[in-house]
Protein backbone atom coordinates (compact mmCIF):
# COMPACT_ATOMS: atom_id res chain seq x y z
CA UNK A 1 0.00 0.00 0.00
CA UNK A 2 1.21 3.12 -0.78
CA UNK A 3 1.19 6.19 1.14
CA UNK A 4 -1.77 7.66 -1.21
CA UNK A 5 -3.27 4.95 -0.58
CA UNK A 6 -3.27 5.25 2.75
CA UNK A 7 -4.18 8.68 3.08
CA UNK A 8 -7.33 7.88 1.69
CA UNK A 9 -8.45 5.33 3.64
CA UNK A 10 -7.28 7.42 6.48
CA UNK A 11 -9.23 10.52 5.71
CA UNK A 12 -12.45 8.35 4.93
CA UNK A 13 -11.96 6.81 8.87
CA UNK A 14 -11.33 10.88 9.56
CA UNK A 15 -15.08 11.36 7.63
CA UNK A 16 -16.90 8.53 9.25
CA UNK A 17 -16.24 9.50 12.85
CA UNK A 18 -16.62 13.09 12.77
CA UNK A 19 -19.25 13.02 10.40
CA UNK A 20 -18.16 15.68 7.98
CA UNK A 21 -15.39 15.61 5.32
CA UNK A 22 -14.93 19.86 5.53
CA UNK A 23 -11.05 19.40 5.65
CA UNK A 24 -8.12 17.74 3.42
CA UNK A 25 -5.42 16.18 5.33
CA UNK A 26 -1.83 16.91 4.84
CA UNK A 27 1.30 15.40 6.37
CA UNK A 28 1.19 19.03 8.40
CA UNK A 29 -2.72 18.89 9.59
CA UNK A 30 -3.08 18.81 13.08
CA UNK A 31 -6.15 18.25 15.53
CA UNK A 32 -6.11 22.58 15.59
CA UNK A 33 -7.26 22.14 12.05
CA UNK A 34 -10.05 19.99 11.35
CA UNK A 35 -12.75 20.55 12.90
CA UNK A 36 -14.54 18.46 16.04
CA UNK A 37 -10.64 16.51 16.37
CA UNK A 38 -9.70 16.45 20.01
CA UNK A 39 -9.27 14.14 22.68
CA UNK A 40 -12.25 11.99 22.57
CA UNK A 41 -12.81 11.62 18.76
CA UNK A 42 -8.84 11.54 18.43
CA UNK A 43 -9.85 8.13 20.42
CA UNK A 44 -12.12 6.82 18.32
CA UNK A 45 -10.29 7.76 15.10
CA UNK A 46 -7.52 5.71 15.96
CA UNK A 47 -9.10 2.71 17.10
CA UNK A 48 -11.26 3.27 13.17
CA UNK A 49 -7.72 3.56 11.61
CA UNK A 50 -6.43 0.01 13.73
CA UNK A 51 -9.48 -1.83 12.48
CA UNK A 52 -9.32 -0.38 8.78
CA UNK A 53 -5.77 -1.34 8.73
CA UNK A 54 -5.31 -4.65 10.95
CA UNK A 55 -2.92 -2.60 12.92
CA UNK A 56 -2.35 -2.41 16.88
CA UNK A 57 -0.61 1.28 17.77
CA UNK A 58 1.76 1.42 20.28
CA UNK A 59 1.48 3.74 22.74
CA UNK A 60 4.99 4.92 22.76
CA UNK A 61 3.82 6.21 18.77
CA UNK A 62 0.27 7.83 20.04
CA UNK A 63 1.66 9.83 22.73
CA UNK A 64 4.46 11.31 19.53
CA UNK A 65 1.72 11.47 17.18
CA UNK A 66 1.39 15.67 16.48
CA UNK A 67 0.40 15.52 12.58
CA UNK A 68 -1.31 13.57 10.40
CA UNK A 69 2.37 13.13 8.85
CA UNK A 70 2.96 11.52 11.68
CA UNK A 71 0.40 9.08 11.96
CA UNK A 72 0.72 7.78 7.98
CA UNK A 73 4.64 7.17 8.92
CA UNK A 74 3.48 4.70 12.29
CA UNK A 75 1.08 3.27 9.54
CA UNK A 76 3.01 2.89 7.33
CA UNK A 77 5.76 1.01 9.63
CA UNK A 78 3.03 -0.99 11.20
CA UNK A 79 2.45 -2.51 7.95
CA UNK A 80 6.11 -3.22 6.97
CA UNK A 81 6.32 -5.26 10.53
CA UNK A 82 3.09 -6.52 9.21
CA UNK B 1 -5.28 32.67 57.89
CA UNK B 2 -2.22 29.08 58.63
CA UNK B 3 -2.74 27.56 55.10
CA UNK B 4 -2.04 30.99 53.34
CA UNK B 5 0.38 31.57 55.59
CA UNK B 6 1.74 28.10 55.09
CA UNK B 7 1.22 29.29 51.23
CA UNK B 8 3.69 31.90 51.52
CA UNK B 9 6.33 29.97 53.87
CA UNK B 10 6.25 27.52 51.23
CA UNK B 11 6.86 29.84 47.98
CA UNK B 12 9.56 31.83 50.12
CA UNK B 13 11.33 28.41 50.83
CA UNK B 14 10.97 26.85 47.22
CA UNK B 15 12.76 29.90 45.30
CA UNK B 16 14.36 28.24 43.31
CA UNK B 17 12.35 25.10 42.54
CA UNK B 18 9.67 24.91 39.61
CA UNK B 19 6.17 25.59 40.72
CA UNK B 20 4.41 24.44 37.16
CA UNK B 21 5.48 22.89 34.01
CA UNK B 22 2.59 24.17 31.08
CA UNK B 23 3.41 23.16 27.63
CA UNK B 24 6.96 21.78 28.27
CA UNK B 25 8.13 25.75 29.74
CA UNK B 26 9.26 25.44 33.25
CA UNK B 27 7.99 28.26 35.90
CA UNK B 28 9.79 28.39 39.81
CA UNK B 29 8.41 29.62 42.66
CA UNK B 30 10.71 32.58 42.48
CA UNK B 31 8.79 33.55 38.81
CA UNK B 32 5.00 32.14 41.18
CA UNK B 33 6.33 35.02 43.75
CA UNK B 34 6.84 37.42 41.55
CA UNK B 35 3.56 37.32 39.40
CA UNK B 36 1.39 37.03 42.75
CA UNK B 37 3.21 40.11 44.21
CA UNK B 38 2.33 42.15 40.61
CA UNK B 39 -1.49 41.04 40.70
CA UNK B 40 -1.58 41.88 44.48
CA UNK B 41 -0.46 45.39 43.84
CA UNK B 42 -3.12 45.81 41.33
CA UNK B 43 -6.05 44.45 43.18
CA UNK B 44 -4.89 46.66 45.98
CA UNK B 45 -4.63 49.85 43.59
CA UNK B 46 -7.88 48.88 41.09
CA UNK B 47 -10.36 46.65 43.16
CA UNK B 48 -12.65 49.02 45.72
CA UNK B 49 -11.67 47.31 49.30
CA UNK B 50 -15.66 46.68 49.37
CA UNK B 51 -15.64 44.15 46.13
CA UNK B 52 -15.36 40.80 47.54
CA UNK B 53 -16.26 38.30 44.60
CA UNK B 54 -13.84 38.67 41.42
CA UNK B 55 -14.04 36.81 38.20
CA UNK B 56 -11.13 34.21 36.85
CA UNK B 57 -11.03 33.50 33.10
CA UNK B 58 -8.84 29.91 33.42
CA UNK B 59 -6.47 30.73 31.04
CA UNK B 60 -3.53 27.62 31.28
CA UNK B 61 -1.00 30.30 32.61
CA UNK B 62 0.68 31.09 35.95
CA UNK B 63 -1.03 34.30 35.77
CA UNK B 64 -3.96 32.86 36.47
CA UNK B 65 -2.86 30.29 39.39
CA UNK B 66 -0.70 33.90 40.74
CA UNK B 67 -4.64 35.05 40.64
CA UNK B 68 -5.70 33.08 43.04
CA UNK B 69 -3.16 33.64 45.21
CA UNK B 70 -2.87 37.45 45.20
CA UNK B 71 -7.00 36.94 45.73
CA UNK B 72 -6.64 35.00 48.69
CA UNK B 73 -3.92 36.92 50.69
CA UNK B 74 -5.98 40.01 49.88
CA UNK B 75 -8.76 37.98 51.54
CA UNK B 76 -10.76 38.07 48.27
CA UNK B 77 -12.51 35.34 46.68
CA UNK B 78 -11.99 33.52 42.94
CA UNK B 79 -15.20 33.33 40.86
CA UNK B 80 -13.80 31.17 37.74
CA UNK B 81 -14.97 31.05 34.06
CA UNK B 82 -14.04 28.89 31.34
CA UNK B 83 -12.89 30.74 28.62
CA UNK B 84 -14.06 27.87 26.57
CA UNK B 85 -17.78 28.03 27.82
CA UNK B 86 -20.13 30.15 25.94
CA UNK B 87 -20.12 33.93 27.22
CA UNK B 88 -23.42 34.19 27.96
CA UNK B 89 -23.51 31.30 30.77
CA UNK B 90 -20.00 33.13 31.77
CA UNK B 91 -22.14 36.37 32.05
CA UNK B 92 -24.92 35.04 33.95
CA UNK B 93 -22.26 33.71 36.23
CA UNK B 94 -20.74 37.19 37.11
CA UNK B 95 -24.55 38.98 36.87
CA UNK B 96 -25.36 36.28 39.88
CA UNK B 97 -22.57 37.23 41.68
CA UNK B 98 -22.40 40.93 40.97
CA UNK B 99 -19.14 40.55 40.30
CA UNK B 100 -17.70 43.70 38.98
CA UNK B 101 -14.04 43.28 38.15
CA UNK B 102 -12.26 39.94 36.35
CA UNK B 103 -8.65 39.25 36.24
CA UNK B 104 -7.64 37.98 33.08
CA UNK B 105 -4.60 36.95 31.47
CA UNK B 106 -5.88 36.87 27.29
CA UNK B 107 -4.39 39.50 25.15
CA UNK B 108 -7.81 40.49 24.01
CA UNK B 109 -10.02 40.14 26.77
CA UNK B 110 -13.87 39.82 26.15
CA UNK B 111 -15.62 41.14 29.24
CA UNK B 112 -15.35 44.51 28.59
CA UNK B 113 -18.08 45.33 29.98
CA UNK B 114 -16.67 44.50 33.48
CA UNK B 115 -12.99 46.16 35.48
CA UNK B 116 -10.53 44.20 34.14
CA UNK B 117 -6.92 43.74 35.43
CA UNK B 118 -4.73 42.38 32.65
CA UNK B 119 -2.55 39.91 34.44
CA UNK B 120 -0.45 39.22 32.08
CA UNK B 121 0.69 42.62 31.51
CA UNK B 122 1.55 43.91 34.96
CA UNK B 123 4.81 45.62 36.13
CA UNK B 124 5.06 46.92 39.50
CA UNK B 125 5.20 44.74 42.67
CA UNK B 126 3.29 44.92 45.91
CA UNK B 127 6.08 44.82 48.60
CA UNK B 128 5.34 41.50 50.14
CA UNK B 129 3.28 38.22 50.03
CA UNK B 130 2.13 38.40 53.58
CA UNK B 131 -1.71 37.89 53.78
CA UNK B 132 -3.75 40.26 55.52
CA UNK B 133 -5.16 39.65 58.88
CA UNK B 134 -8.26 37.60 58.42
CA UNK B 135 -9.22 37.88 62.31
CA UNK B 136 -13.23 38.23 61.82
CA UNK B 137 -13.26 37.60 58.29
CA UNK B 138 -12.85 33.80 58.39
CA UNK B 139 -15.78 32.97 56.84
CA UNK B 140 -15.47 35.43 53.97
CA UNK B 141 -15.60 32.80 50.48
CA UNK B 142 -12.69 31.83 49.07
CA UNK B 143 -14.14 30.66 45.81
CA UNK B 144 -17.73 29.87 44.29
CA UNK B 145 -17.91 27.50 41.61
CA UNK B 146 -21.12 26.65 39.54
CA UNK B 147 -22.06 23.36 38.96
CA UNK B 148 -25.19 22.66 36.22
CA UNK B 149 -28.39 22.84 38.51
CA UNK B 150 -31.38 20.34 37.77
CA UNK B 151 -33.08 23.32 36.39
CA UNK B 152 -31.11 24.61 33.42
CA UNK B 153 -29.60 27.32 35.47
CA UNK B 154 -26.17 26.65 37.43
CA UNK B 155 -25.59 26.56 40.72
CA UNK B 156 -23.42 28.36 42.79
CA UNK B 157 -21.53 27.03 45.91
CA UNK B 158 -19.40 29.65 47.65
CA UNK B 159 -16.48 27.87 49.88
CA UNK B 160 -15.05 30.33 52.58
CA UNK B 161 -11.67 30.51 53.80
CA UNK B 162 -12.38 28.59 57.17
CA UNK B 163 -13.84 25.61 54.79
CA UNK B 164 -10.45 25.49 53.10
CA UNK B 165 -8.35 25.29 55.97
CA UNK B 166 -10.46 22.17 57.14
CA UNK B 167 -9.62 20.42 54.07
CA UNK B 168 -6.15 21.21 54.42
CA UNK B 169 -6.05 20.00 58.27
CA UNK B 170 -7.61 17.16 57.28
CA UNK B 171 -5.57 16.24 54.67
CA UNK B 172 -2.45 17.47 56.82
CA UNK B 173 -4.13 14.69 59.26
CA UNK B 174 -3.31 11.70 56.72
CA UNK B 175 0.03 10.05 57.89
CA UNK B 176 -0.38 8.17 54.51
CA UNK B 177 -0.19 10.71 52.46
CA UNK B 178 2.55 13.60 52.43
CA UNK B 179 3.89 15.83 48.88
CA UNK B 180 7.14 16.84 48.97
CA UNK B 181 9.30 19.37 47.04
CA UNK B 182 10.70 16.63 45.23
CA UNK B 183 6.72 15.72 44.21
CA UNK B 184 5.92 16.30 40.01
CA UNK B 185 2.17 16.56 39.96
CA UNK B 186 -0.39 15.69 37.37
CA UNK B 187 -2.83 18.95 37.23
CA UNK B 188 -5.29 17.93 34.67
CA UNK B 189 -8.52 19.39 36.16
CA UNK B 190 -9.77 22.89 34.08
CA UNK B 191 -9.97 25.09 37.57
CA UNK B 192 -13.78 25.86 36.89
CA UNK B 193 -13.87 22.35 38.51
CA UNK B 194 -13.68 21.88 42.68
CA UNK B 195 -11.50 18.57 41.95
CA UNK B 196 -8.60 21.04 40.76
CA UNK B 197 -8.71 22.89 44.07
CA UNK B 198 -6.60 19.69 45.51
CA UNK B 199 -4.76 19.72 42.71
CA UNK B 200 -3.02 22.54 42.96
CA UNK B 201 -3.41 23.53 46.86
CA UNK B 202 -1.65 20.88 47.81
CA UNK B 203 1.40 20.95 45.53
CA UNK B 204 1.48 24.56 46.42
CA UNK B 205 1.52 23.67 50.19
CA UNK B 206 4.53 21.30 49.96
CA UNK B 207 6.93 23.15 47.12
CA UNK B 208 6.24 20.53 44.43
CA UNK B 209 5.89 20.95 40.65
CA UNK B 210 2.46 20.40 39.04
CA UNK B 211 2.10 19.64 34.97
CA UNK B 212 -1.04 20.81 33.26
CA UNK B 213 -2.40 19.81 30.02
CA UNK B 214 -2.14 22.32 27.27
CA UNK B 215 -4.97 23.00 25.36
CA UNK B 216 -5.34 21.12 21.76
CA UNK B 217 -3.70 17.66 22.75
CA UNK B 218 -4.74 14.70 23.10
CA UNK B 219 -5.60 14.57 27.04
CA UNK B 220 -5.03 10.80 27.45
CA UNK B 221 -1.72 10.21 25.59
CA UNK B 222 -0.49 13.92 26.52
CA UNK B 223 -1.04 12.63 30.50
CA UNK B 224 0.83 9.50 29.86
CA UNK B 225 3.62 11.32 28.07
CA UNK B 226 4.01 13.41 31.56
CA UNK B 227 3.66 10.32 33.44
CA UNK B 228 6.50 9.19 31.78
CA UNK B 229 8.67 11.46 30.40
CA UNK B 230 8.90 13.70 33.52
CA UNK B 231 8.64 10.53 35.46
CA UNK B 232 5.50 12.31 37.61
CA UNK B 233 4.85 10.38 40.90
CA UNK B 234 1.45 11.76 41.74
CA UNK B 235 -1.52 11.40 40.04
CA UNK B 236 -5.13 12.99 40.60
CA UNK B 237 -7.66 11.94 38.04
CA UNK B 238 -11.56 10.84 37.11
CA UNK B 239 -11.42 7.77 36.30
CA UNK B 240 -12.84 8.04 32.48
CA UNK B 241 -9.19 8.68 32.04
CA UNK B 242 -8.33 5.17 32.49
CA UNK B 243 -11.23 4.25 30.47
CA UNK B 244 -9.47 5.19 27.85
CA UNK B 245 -5.66 4.45 28.36
CA UNK B 246 -7.65 0.62 29.08
CA UNK B 247 -6.49 -1.01 25.95
CA UNK B 248 -2.90 0.23 26.11
CA UNK B 249 -2.00 -0.88 29.74
CA UNK B 250 -0.27 -4.18 28.73
CA UNK B 251 2.51 -1.09 27.77
CA UNK B 252 2.58 0.67 31.07
CA UNK B 253 4.67 0.34 33.79
CA UNK B 254 5.81 3.40 35.43
CA UNK B 255 7.50 2.96 38.61
CA UNK B 256 7.63 6.57 39.61
CA UNK B 257 4.21 7.39 40.66
CA UNK B 258 3.59 6.86 44.40
CA UNK B 259 0.63 8.37 44.51
CA UNK B 260 -2.57 7.83 42.39
CA UNK B 261 -6.17 9.86 43.56
CA UNK B 262 -9.22 9.10 42.15
CA UNK B 263 -12.42 10.81 42.55
CA UNK B 264 -15.32 12.73 40.98
CA UNK B 265 -17.21 9.03 39.61
CA UNK B 266 -17.41 5.72 40.61
CA UNK B 267 -14.11 3.44 40.70
CA UNK B 268 -14.53 -0.11 39.36
CA UNK B 269 -12.94 -3.35 40.84
CA UNK B 270 -11.57 -4.80 37.78
CA UNK B 271 -9.87 -1.75 36.12
CA UNK B 272 -8.31 -0.55 39.34
CA UNK B 273 -6.50 -3.61 39.70
CA UNK B 274 -5.38 -3.62 36.09
CA UNK B 275 -4.59 0.14 36.62
CA UNK B 276 -2.99 -0.86 40.34
CA UNK B 277 0.01 -3.13 38.15
CA UNK B 278 0.59 -0.70 35.75
CA UNK B 279 1.65 1.40 38.68
CA UNK B 280 4.23 -0.82 41.03
CA UNK B 281 5.46 1.27 43.54
CA UNK B 282 1.71 3.30 43.52
CA UNK B 283 -0.30 4.04 47.02
CA UNK B 284 -4.22 4.64 45.34
CA UNK B 285 -6.60 6.17 47.24
CA UNK B 286 -10.31 6.20 45.95
CA UNK B 287 -11.85 9.64 47.69
CA UNK B 288 -15.36 10.72 47.84
CA UNK B 289 -16.52 14.39 48.08
CA UNK B 290 -18.56 16.73 46.81
CA UNK B 291 -17.90 20.25 45.91
CA UNK B 292 -20.70 21.61 48.99
CA UNK B 293 -17.91 19.92 50.98
CA UNK B 294 -14.88 21.41 49.74
CA UNK B 295 -13.66 18.49 47.37
CA UNK B 296 -12.99 15.56 49.45
CA UNK B 297 -14.64 13.85 52.49
CA UNK B 298 -12.79 11.30 52.79
CA UNK B 299 -11.14 8.19 51.11
CA UNK B 300 -10.67 4.16 50.73
CA UNK B 301 -6.85 3.03 50.45
CA UNK B 302 -7.55 0.61 47.71
CA UNK B 303 -4.77 -2.13 47.42
CA UNK B 304 -5.14 -4.78 44.80
CA UNK B 305 -4.26 -7.18 47.51
CA UNK B 306 -5.29 -6.15 51.07
CA UNK B 307 -8.26 -3.59 50.44
CA UNK B 308 -10.17 -4.57 47.76
CA UNK B 309 -14.01 -4.08 49.59
CA UNK B 310 -16.47 -3.02 47.02
CA UNK B 311 -19.99 -2.57 46.56
CA UNK B 312 -21.49 -4.08 42.84
CA UNK B 313 -18.18 -4.03 41.61
CA UNK B 314 -17.67 0.00 43.20
CA UNK B 315 -14.75 0.15 45.19
CA UNK B 316 -15.74 1.53 48.81
CA UNK B 317 -15.53 5.07 49.60
CA UNK B 318 -14.11 3.86 53.19
CA UNK B 319 -14.61 6.55 56.33
CA UNK B 320 -14.63 10.29 56.80
CA UNK B 321 -11.71 12.17 57.34
CA UNK B 322 -10.54 14.43 60.67
CA UNK B 323 -12.97 16.32 61.60
CA UNK B 324 -15.75 15.03 59.02
CA UNK B 325 -19.16 13.07 59.95
CA UNK B 326 -20.77 10.56 57.66
CA UNK B 327 -24.39 9.69 58.62
CA UNK B 328 -26.82 7.67 55.94
CA UNK B 329 -30.30 8.76 56.32
CA UNK B 330 -33.98 7.33 55.46
CA UNK B 331 -36.29 9.22 53.76
CA UNK B 332 -37.05 11.51 57.11
CA UNK B 333 -33.40 12.38 57.78
CA UNK B 334 -33.50 9.09 60.45
CA UNK B 335 -29.91 7.44 60.63
CA UNK B 336 -30.61 4.49 59.17
CA UNK B 337 -28.98 0.33 60.72
CA UNK B 338 -25.60 -0.91 59.62
CA UNK B 339 -25.77 -2.46 56.28
CA UNK B 340 -28.40 -0.65 55.37
CA UNK B 341 -28.92 1.79 52.26
CA UNK B 342 -29.75 5.18 52.62
CA UNK B 343 -28.66 8.69 51.52
CA UNK B 344 -25.15 10.09 52.73
CA UNK B 345 -25.47 12.80 54.52
CA UNK B 346 -22.08 15.49 55.36
CA UNK B 347 -21.41 17.48 58.56
CA UNK B 348 -18.33 18.87 59.84
CA UNK B 349 -16.39 22.10 58.95
CA UNK B 350 -15.79 21.20 55.47
CA UNK B 351 -19.69 21.70 54.29
CA UNK B 352 -20.58 25.14 52.55
CA UNK B 353 -22.89 27.66 54.07
CA UNK B 354 -25.03 26.86 51.39
CA UNK B 355 -26.44 27.15 47.83
CA UNK B 356 -25.73 30.92 46.08
CA UNK B 357 -29.00 32.95 46.81
CA UNK B 358 -30.72 29.66 46.41
CA UNK B 359 -33.17 29.53 49.62
CA UNK B 360 -35.56 26.88 48.19
CA UNK B 361 -32.78 24.64 47.50
CA UNK B 362 -30.83 25.07 50.46
CA UNK B 363 -34.44 24.00 52.20
CA UNK B 364 -33.88 20.81 50.76
CA UNK B 365 -30.02 20.19 50.55
CA UNK B 366 -29.57 20.91 54.25
CA UNK B 367 -30.50 19.87 57.30
CA UNK B 368 -29.77 19.98 61.21
CA UNK B 369 -29.82 17.45 63.53
CA UNK B 370 -29.09 17.86 67.38
CA UNK B 371 -26.45 15.26 68.77
CA UNK B 372 -25.19 14.93 71.86
CA UNK B 373 -26.73 18.40 72.97
CA UNK B 374 -24.78 19.85 69.86
CA UNK B 375 -26.63 21.34 66.52
CA UNK B 376 -25.00 19.66 63.39
CA UNK B 377 -25.32 21.00 59.88
CA UNK B 378 -25.52 17.99 57.51
CA UNK B 379 -25.49 18.54 53.40
CA UNK B 380 -27.80 15.90 51.48
CA UNK B 381 -25.33 13.90 49.01
CA UNK B 382 -27.89 12.49 46.70
CA UNK B 383 -25.77 9.83 47.12
CA UNK B 384 -27.17 5.85 48.15
CA UNK B 385 -24.72 4.41 50.46
CA UNK B 386 -24.56 2.01 52.97
CA UNK B 387 -22.12 1.46 56.04
CA UNK B 388 -20.85 -1.76 56.66
CA UNK B 389 -19.86 -3.75 59.64
CA UNK B 390 -16.61 -2.79 59.77
CA UNK B 391 -17.08 0.96 59.54
CA UNK B 392 -16.19 1.25 55.99
CA UNK B 393 -18.82 3.38 53.53
CA UNK B 394 -19.49 1.53 50.31
CA UNK B 395 -21.49 3.39 47.37
CA UNK B 396 -24.46 2.02 46.41
CA UNK B 397 -25.60 4.55 43.67
CA UNK B 398 -26.95 7.99 43.23
CA UNK B 399 -30.38 8.39 44.99
CA UNK B 400 -31.66 9.69 41.46
CA UNK B 401 -30.46 6.80 39.70
CA UNK B 402 -32.65 4.64 41.81
CA UNK B 403 -35.57 4.04 39.77
CA UNK B 404 -39.12 2.64 40.43
CA UNK B 405 -40.16 -0.24 37.57
CA UNK B 406 -43.71 -1.43 37.47
CA UNK B 407 -43.69 -0.40 41.39
CA UNK B 408 -40.05 -2.07 42.24
CA UNK B 409 -37.33 -0.46 43.23
CA UNK B 410 -34.39 -0.68 41.02
CA UNK B 411 -30.94 0.20 41.31
CA UNK B 412 -29.13 1.23 37.81
CA UNK B 413 -25.71 0.72 39.00
CA UNK B 414 -26.43 -2.96 39.66
CA UNK B 415 -27.77 -3.47 36.31
CA UNK B 416 -24.89 -2.15 34.65
CA UNK B 417 -22.39 -4.22 37.13
CA UNK B 418 -24.21 -7.63 36.08
CA UNK B 419 -23.62 -6.41 32.17
CA UNK B 420 -20.16 -5.79 32.67
CA UNK B 421 -19.45 -8.60 34.48
CA UNK B 422 -20.46 -11.06 31.30
CA UNK B 423 -19.42 -8.82 28.31
CA UNK B 424 -16.66 -9.60 26.75
CA UNK B 425 -15.31 -6.67 25.30
CA UNK B 426 -14.59 -4.23 28.12
CA UNK B 427 -16.56 -1.04 27.16
CA UNK B 428 -18.86 1.06 28.77
CA UNK B 429 -22.15 0.30 29.68
CA UNK B 430 -24.71 2.18 31.36
CA UNK B 431 -28.25 1.51 32.67
CA UNK B 432 -30.53 4.37 32.13
CA UNK B 433 -34.41 4.97 33.17
CA UNK B 434 -36.56 5.87 29.88
CA UNK B 435 -40.31 6.95 30.11
CA UNK B 436 -42.33 5.38 26.81
CA UNK B 437 -45.36 7.56 25.80
CA UNK B 438 -47.40 6.07 29.25
CA UNK B 439 -44.96 8.03 30.80
CA UNK B 440 -43.87 4.47 32.55
CA UNK B 441 -40.35 4.03 32.98
CA UNK B 442 -38.45 1.32 30.97
CA UNK B 443 -34.45 0.48 31.46
CA UNK B 444 -32.32 1.15 28.96
CA UNK B 445 -29.00 -0.17 28.29
CA UNK B 446 -26.32 1.95 26.31
CA UNK B 447 -23.20 0.31 25.74
CA UNK B 448 -20.48 1.96 24.45
CA UNK B 449 -19.41 0.86 21.15
CA UNK B 450 -20.08 -1.13 17.41
CA UNK B 451 -22.67 -3.77 17.04
CA UNK B 452 -22.43 -7.17 18.80
CA UNK B 453 -24.41 -10.10 19.79
CA UNK B 454 -25.61 -9.21 23.78
CA UNK B 455 -26.98 -12.49 23.99
CA UNK B 456 -24.83 -13.89 26.33
CA UNK B 457 -25.01 -10.58 28.48
CA UNK B 458 -28.86 -11.14 28.59
CA UNK B 459 -28.62 -14.40 29.33
CA UNK B 460 -26.32 -14.09 32.34
CA UNK B 461 -28.66 -10.81 33.42
CA UNK B 462 -32.00 -12.71 33.24
CA UNK B 463 -29.98 -15.23 35.95
CA UNK B 464 -28.65 -12.84 38.29
CA UNK B 465 -31.65 -10.61 38.60
CA UNK B 466 -35.55 -10.14 38.60
CA UNK B 467 -37.28 -9.73 35.23
CA UNK B 468 -38.18 -6.15 35.44
CA UNK B 469 -34.57 -5.92 36.01
CA UNK B 470 -33.76 -6.93 32.91
CA UNK B 471 -33.25 -3.94 30.18
CA UNK B 472 -35.96 -3.97 27.32
CA UNK B 473 -34.07 -1.38 24.79
CA UNK B 474 -30.17 -1.94 24.11
CA UNK B 475 -28.46 0.86 22.04
CA UNK B 476 -25.07 0.95 20.47
CA UNK B 477 -23.62 4.36 20.78
CA UNK B 478 -19.97 4.41 19.72
CA UNK B 479 -19.03 7.63 21.61
CA UNK B 480 -20.51 8.17 25.23
CA UNK B 481 -21.87 12.10 25.24
CA UNK B 482 -19.49 13.81 28.28
CA UNK B 483 -19.68 16.78 30.43
CA UNK B 484 -17.18 19.00 30.61
CA UNK B 485 -15.40 17.67 33.48
CA UNK B 486 -15.45 13.94 32.04
CA UNK B 487 -18.44 12.12 33.39
CA UNK B 488 -20.79 10.37 31.10
CA UNK B 489 -23.69 12.75 29.79
CA UNK B 490 -26.24 10.16 31.15
CA UNK B 491 -29.25 13.10 30.02
CA UNK B 492 -27.82 13.42 26.46
CA UNK B 493 -26.94 9.82 26.48
CA UNK B 494 -31.50 9.09 26.98
CA UNK B 495 -31.69 10.92 23.62
CA UNK B 496 -30.64 7.78 21.65
CA UNK B 497 -33.21 5.95 22.91
CA UNK B 498 -36.80 6.61 21.00
CA UNK B 499 -38.82 3.79 22.14
CA UNK B 500 -42.28 5.46 20.89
Amino acid sequence: MNREEILEKVTAAFSNILEHNNFQLKDETTADDVDGWESITHMMIISEIEKTFSIKFKLMDLMNMNSVGDLLNTIESELLIN
Amino acid sequence: MKFLKNIQKSIENNAEHNVLCIGNIYYTYNDFENEIKKIRLAIVNIVDSSEKLIGLVTNDDIYTYASIIALWIEGKAYVPVNPDTPLDRNHHIFESTKTKYVIDSSKESVYSNYEVINSSGLQKQHSNLSPKDFSGSENDIAYILFTSGTTGTPKGVPITFNNVQALVNAIDAEPEFNLNNKDRCLQMFELTFDFSVVTYLFPLLAGSCMYTIPKGTIKYFYIFKLIKEKALTVLTMVPSIINYLRPYFPEINETSVRYCSFGGGALYSDIAKEWSDCLPNCKIFNYYGPTEFTVYSGFYPYNKDTHTKAHNGIIAIGTPQKDTLYLVVNENNEEVAIGETGELCLGGPQITPGYWKNEERNKLSFFVRAENGKNIRYYKTGDLCLKDEEGDFLYVGRSDFQVKIRGYRVELSEIEFHAKTKSKKKVNIVALDIYNNLGNAELGLAIESEAFDTKEIFEYMKSKMPSYMVPMHVRFIKEFPHSINGKIDRKELKKYFNIN
